[in-house]
């Protein structure tokens, strides 16, 4: 059996704290919308874009369509999907657009994916990346091991069974920054230099804090629908499932608990000999294209619940909205009473 | 013993938006240009308990001092001395033993580790590594032998590191400012430093895709394509030779990192071997390391036969194809079949090979002086079997004999 996706190529409109708004391209998720209503879903791309869920050993079609740019009539550029990392992929469903095809306006290509190797990936479109990455077109991509099963502990693994990877919940820390003059250049059918790309603002689930421990939802972040705010209960495992797809690297810690580096770039770190590498660290150094599964245990605290731990950027000065801090790559951990929160089924679920 | 002669002179290099560039660089003919990066220095070592001793005389014909640095290498001597840093009036003037506008020095050093390596000048490194004083030295296990399964390793056999071809990805930075002030004698600012251009075995792509010595890019004898057929185990050693990290990620598999700054990722004792080689899709190329990685390419059942991968192609009409004019797609999905492309389109497709992007995941770098395509960015191509001539990825067994 064949799970079909479907992800649009539009544009949009993303919210920083301090109230200004900034030009996207963007993905979102059209899976199951009617032909007659694609055009609904113009000008509503997401940051971070949809995360794909895939299961390893299952085949999928991943359908994009490309519904245009409303605020940029005049762009004519495909897009694409690249499944970043995927291990022994064929040219075709690489999403190069210089070694394959892409996607132009009003048009749709099929991607198929049997995915084999568990772990965090990530997905862009690779027209332009430089540009197209940085307006928006970025998400994390996850495939969960064959025998993946949400409600046996011993199954809810990020790379199976056995492998010493179970968690009860799991978390993305999706990063990028968001460079405010050259998305306003796009919005005005100007040319950035991309050598003068200077961040404005350093997001993490496509939002900056205080927006990252915000709630789903609210009008003003209607394209940002991923707060970053991770909850457990004391004494549950906990995966973060770090991606990077801006452009600088980034210094992520955590105060309070210790994170255990059980994946890198969508493998287990194992010698050829099979000799288990990982290892715990405070903060996770990341660069451009790189991805991290790490776990924590949630402390315990009793009299202080909910206990709160500090999770940002050691990278200090990205703690910022705008010119404003704290802000940027924050946002927090809270911790619960054994039993306070219900079972996770989904990631990020609250 | 292998005898290298090195001049440090200057020269020029182009990029693919139509700039020349003035650089600094080393040559290893008499009267040549400056070249970027630097000839290749290959050595192979003797077996114990005889060392391998390598002499490069530098002669400088640049007009401030120029000096070598050889990290990672055992007892670097000049003139039989240990090399020092130099100072004047208390000042440090060289992290090493200079050689003077117009003098010739003699540098020795003992190849003991297998890897690969950097030199660079350790004079105004500021200035003169991102001018282009640097290239990389490969050093190959005593029992390396090409012919031979399983001795044609990069860390000797046993240790896990077997390849079928090689290639060398030597990285950089250029600020045009920089070179221009050095071309014309005016200050320039070390803290305004701003790479435009970054390059792969001292070009900018699309430049990286082409062979070899072509007569365009004299300076610049390096391409950086990457080629391979299916299952062959290709040991892609990168080296950081700039001052920036870089995030490079070649597409269509991980790598699995087995040398770092050119000593093996194990650690071994007499009665234990624990191998430390892991895989990654992301290899942060840090300032002055390098990373030595081994990369294949195993998919299954991509022809048309057995056809696993269920791939119908949409009307061509209706996809956007080749949006610069060229396309390195094939027309087809299947490895070494050749599609119908759209009329007027030019292919750089040979066979029906795959082509994967291998680039700097800060994408910024992509570019040449931030016009998309350019910079850090290459091909990985994957041949179909028994289609790749022989001689692609093969590197000598040494670069400047006995």
């Amino acid at each position: 059996m064949i799970t079909r996706i479907r992800r649009s190529a539009t544009d949009g409109w993303v919210n920083t704290p301090d109230g200004r708004t900034h030009y996207i391209f963007g993905f979102g998720d059209i899976s199951g919308v009617p032909e007659n209503e694609l055009v609904n879903y113009r000008a509503r791309a997401e940051l971070m874009a949809p995360p794909l869920l895939l299961k390893a050993g299952n085949e999928y079609i991943v359908t994009l369509t490309s519904l245009g740019t409303p605020t940029r009539p005049d762009l004519d550029d495909p897009h694409t999907i690249h499944y970043h990392g995927f291990p022994n992929q064929i040219a075709f469903y690489d999403g190069v657009p210089e070694a394959s095809v892409a996607v132009p306006v009003g048009r749709d290509l099929e991607y198929y994916y049997k995915p084999l190797d568990p772990g965090t990936y990530m997905y862009h479109c690779h027209h332009e990346p430089v540009e197209h990455i940085q307006m928006g077109m970025v998400g994390p991509l996850v495939v969960y091991p064959h025998d993946y099963d949400s409600s046996d502990p011993a199954y809810k693994t990020a790379y199976g069974y056995g492998t010493g990877t179970e968690y009860h919940r799991e978390y993305y820390v999706f990063l990028n920054e968001l460079d405010c003059s050259i998305h306003n250049l796009v919005a005005t059918v100007q040319e950035p230099d991309w050598t003068e790309y200077r961040p404005t603002y350093w997001l993490i689930n496509g939002r900056a804090y205080p927006d990252t421990i915000d709630t789903p939802g609210g009008s003003r972040l209607q394209s940002q629908p991923w707060p970053a705010l991770i909850k457990a209960n004391a004494g549950e495992r906990v995966l973060l499932r770090f991606v990077n797809l801006g452009f600088q690297q980034h210094a992520m810690e955590l105060l309070g608990a210790v994170l255990k580096v059980v994946g890198i770039d969508g493998m287990r770190p194992l010698g050829q000999n099979g000799e288990d590498l990982s290892y715990n660290k405070n903060i996770i150094y990341i660069a451009p294209g790189q991805s991290y599964d790490a776990i924590f245990t949630a402390p315990e605290a009793p009299d202080m619940y909910p206990l709160t731990l500090p999770f940002y950027n050691r990278n200090l000065i990205k703690n910022n909205s705008g010119g404003v801090e704290p802000g940027g790559m924050v946002t927090e951990v809270q911790i619960y009473a054994p039993g306070s929160l219900p079972h996770q089924t989904e990631p990020n679920q609250a | 013993m292998p005898t290298i002669d090195l001049w440090a002179v200057d020269g020029y290099i182009s990029t693919p938006d139509g700039k020349s560039i003035y650089i600094w660089g080393f040559t290893d003919k008499a009267g040549g240009s400056a070249q970027l990066p630097g000839p290749t220095i290959i050595i192979k070592r003797q077996d114990p308990p005889a060392r391998t001793m390598v002499t490069v005389n530098l002669t400088n014909s640049l007009p401030e001092p120029v000096s070598i640095l050889f990290p990672g290498q055992s007892e670097v001597r000049v003139n039989g001395n240990p090399v020092q840093p130099q100072y004047q009036n208390g000042s440090l003037i060289s992290l090493t033993n200079h050689c003077l506008p117009g003098e010739t020095i003699t540098y020795t050093f003992y190849a003991e580790n297998s890897g690969t390596f950097l030199y660079e000048s350790g004079t105004n490194p500021h200035k003169q590594v991102p001018m282009g004083l640097y290239g990389a030295i490969i050093v190959r296990p005593q029992d390396y032998m090409p012919d031979h399964t399983g001795y044609k390793t990069a860390y000797g056999t046993g240790t896990g590191t077997e390849f079928d071809r090689e290639y060398l990805l030597v990285v950089g930075e250029i600020d045009p400012d920089l070179h221009q002030a050095v071309e014309l004698g005016k200050p320039y600012d070390t803290r305004v430093y701003k790479p435009r251009y970054w390059t792969m075995n001292g070009r900018c792509a699309n430049d990286t895709m082409l062979p070899d010595n072509v007569d365009h890019l004299p300076n610049q004898p390096h391409g950086a394509m990457i080629m391979l057929e299916p299952g062959e185990k290709v040991l892609i050693r990168y080296a950081g030779a700039g001052v920036e990290n870089h995030p490079l990620h070649p597409h269509g598999n991980h790598t699995r990192l087995v040398g770092m700054d050119g000593r093996l990722l194990q650690n071994r004792t007499l009665s234990n071997t624990t191998d430390l080689s892991y895989k990654r899709f992301t290899v942060l190329t840090g300032a002055g390391q390098t990373y030595d990685q081994i990369y294949t390419w195993t998919g299954l059942g991509f022809e048309p036969v057995t056809n696993q991968i269920p791939t119908v192609i949409p009307n061509l009409r209706n996809m956007a194809i080749g949006h610069t004019g060229m396309t390195m797609w094939s027309g087809s999905p299947y490895l070494g079949v050749k599609g119908e492309l759209p009329s007027g389109m030019v292919s750089y497709n040979e066979v029906g090979e795959y082509h994967f992007m291998l680039h700097s995941h800060a994408e910024p770098e992509i570019t040449n002086w931030g016009a998309f395509p350019g910079g850090l960015m290459t091909m990985i191509a994957v041949y179909p079997n028994g289609t790749l001539e022989r001689h692609h990825g093969m590197l000598p067994v040494e670069s400047h004999g006995l």
